[in-house]
């Protein structure tokens, strides 16, 4: 089994309004998928959808199993740091891990023994006397420690300073991440991430708009500084989105050849940042 | 390593590959040593394993890296030597008739510009 999520045709609406409107998507195993949309996209609902915290309709399998059926057996393989992630504030530390493993089959309390060692969190303290940061770090010990496939994060480095949310990923590839697994993360912070993903999924309305792997869309998009003589060309070529820098315009190509492009000027490969603008503007 | 500003003209594995071609000419990673392993560096650069794995995979097969199992990756003998020889070629193919072209725009002399090349030039 490659496809540690695989979604058909998935929907849901609360009430007449509909946040998920038919989506198709695969997370394979071995990759770090982002899932970037604006707020009231429909993100969250797809990732409750995945972690059986909602009902839904439509095909979705997560690890072979179905969501809304199977979530005891999902959530000993899956795990998951929310956007509004909050430990009791009167737990001690040393508490946090106890009911872990108490809870948790696939917990592995030395390896979150070991990752706390590495950061200034004393076992007793309690979550009220850590700062922001030092809750998140908590986490991510407490998550890493389980021995998932599937890495589900939403919004994990939520005001998080700059420090921290390196140091949030930097774990995350030291310690967690390999072949075998799989992370889903949305964030708004995508300039941070984009080198990290393998697949890009843009969601719009409830629609997914862009469903690639990175080395696809490195293929596929390509932005050129055009100098004025070629304005016309260029312009007959279809660009997606223009913009302008020093006063020369820049334009985003979708499938158009490089050879074709190279004539016009510098070729760059866009961010993400730019792409994501470029895709939600687009038809409106 | 040491910081790498990544631009957006090449692909980042390129990118890491032409880094660690420097640092074995520069010998900061001598032959026979090992290079950082892929998970290290994919944390320290916060990129994807695959990406650095892509980077490396190049290198074994231009036979500068060597895979020895459950080690890591080390840079082979004579892989300086080789790769010295390859930028040399690359410098006076690509790299110096586009400054020998410049100098003539510029109106300078060759001979001059390499025969007094410790004299500043009065601003």
């Amino acid at each position: 089994m490659t496809n540690l999520i695989e979604a058909r045709g998935l929907s849901k609406s609360y009430g007449s309004h509909q946040v998920l409107n038919s989506v198709d998507f695969n997370v394979e195993r071995g990759k770090i998928v982002g899932l970037v949309g604006p707020n009231g996209a429909g993100k969250t609902t797809i990732l409750k959808a995945v972690l059986g915290l909602t009902s839904y309709e439509g095909h979705l399998k997560v690890l072979g199993l179905e969501p809304d059926k199977q979530r005891h057996q999902i959530m000993q393989k899956v795990s998951f740091i929310a956007d509004v992630a909050v430990l009791p504030r009167w737990l001690k530390v040393e508490n946090a891990l106890e009911f872990v493993t108490d809870v948790h089959p696939n917990f592995n309390l030395d390896r979150a023994k070991y990752f706390l060692s590495k950061t200034n969190i004393p076992m007793n303290a309690k979550v009220k006397e850590l700062s922001k940061g030092m809750v998140a770090q908590l986490h991510l010990a407490l998550v890493m420690s389980i021995e998932a496939e599937l890495l589900v994060l939403d919004e994990p480095t939520l005001g998080l300073d700059i420090l921290y949310r390196k140091e949030f990923y930097n774990q995350l590839l030291a310690e967690f991440f390999d072949e075998g697994r799989s992370i889903l993360v949305t964030t708004h912070q995508i300039e941070e991430i984009e080198n990290l993903l393998t697949d890009l999924l843009f969601i719009r309305d409830g629609e997914i708009v862009l469903d690639a792997s990175m080395d696809e869309i490195a293929d596929k998009y390509i932005e050129v500084m055009v100098s004025k003589e070629n304005v016309e060309k260029a312009e007959a070529l279809k660009p997606v989105m223009q913009r302008e820098v020093f006063g020369r315009k820049v334009y985003l190509f979708e499938g158009v050849g490089r050879e074709e492009l190279e004539l016009l000027g510098e070729l760059h490969s866009p961010s993400v940042a730019d792409l994501f603008v470029a895709k939600m503007k687009e038809g409106k | 390593m040491t910081n790498i500003t990544w631009n957006d003209q090449q692909p980042i594995y390129k990118q890491l590959k032409e880094k660690v071609v420097e640092l074995i000419i520069d010998s900061e990673v001598n032959e026979g040593e090992a290079v950082p392993s892929v998970r290290q560096v994919a944390a320290d650069y916060q990129i994807n394993p695959l990406t650095v794995s892509k980077a490396y995979q190049e290198l074994v097969d231009e036979s500068i890296l060597e895979k020895r199992r459950g080690l890591g990756m080390f840079v082979m003998e004579c892989a300086r030597e080789k790769l010295l020889e390859s930028e040399k070629k690359h410098f006076l193919n690509v790299e110096w008739p586009k400054i020998v072209q410049k100098i003539e725009r510029l109106g300078l002399s060759a001979d001059k510009l390499i025969n007094n090349k410790n004299e500043k030039v009065e601003e």
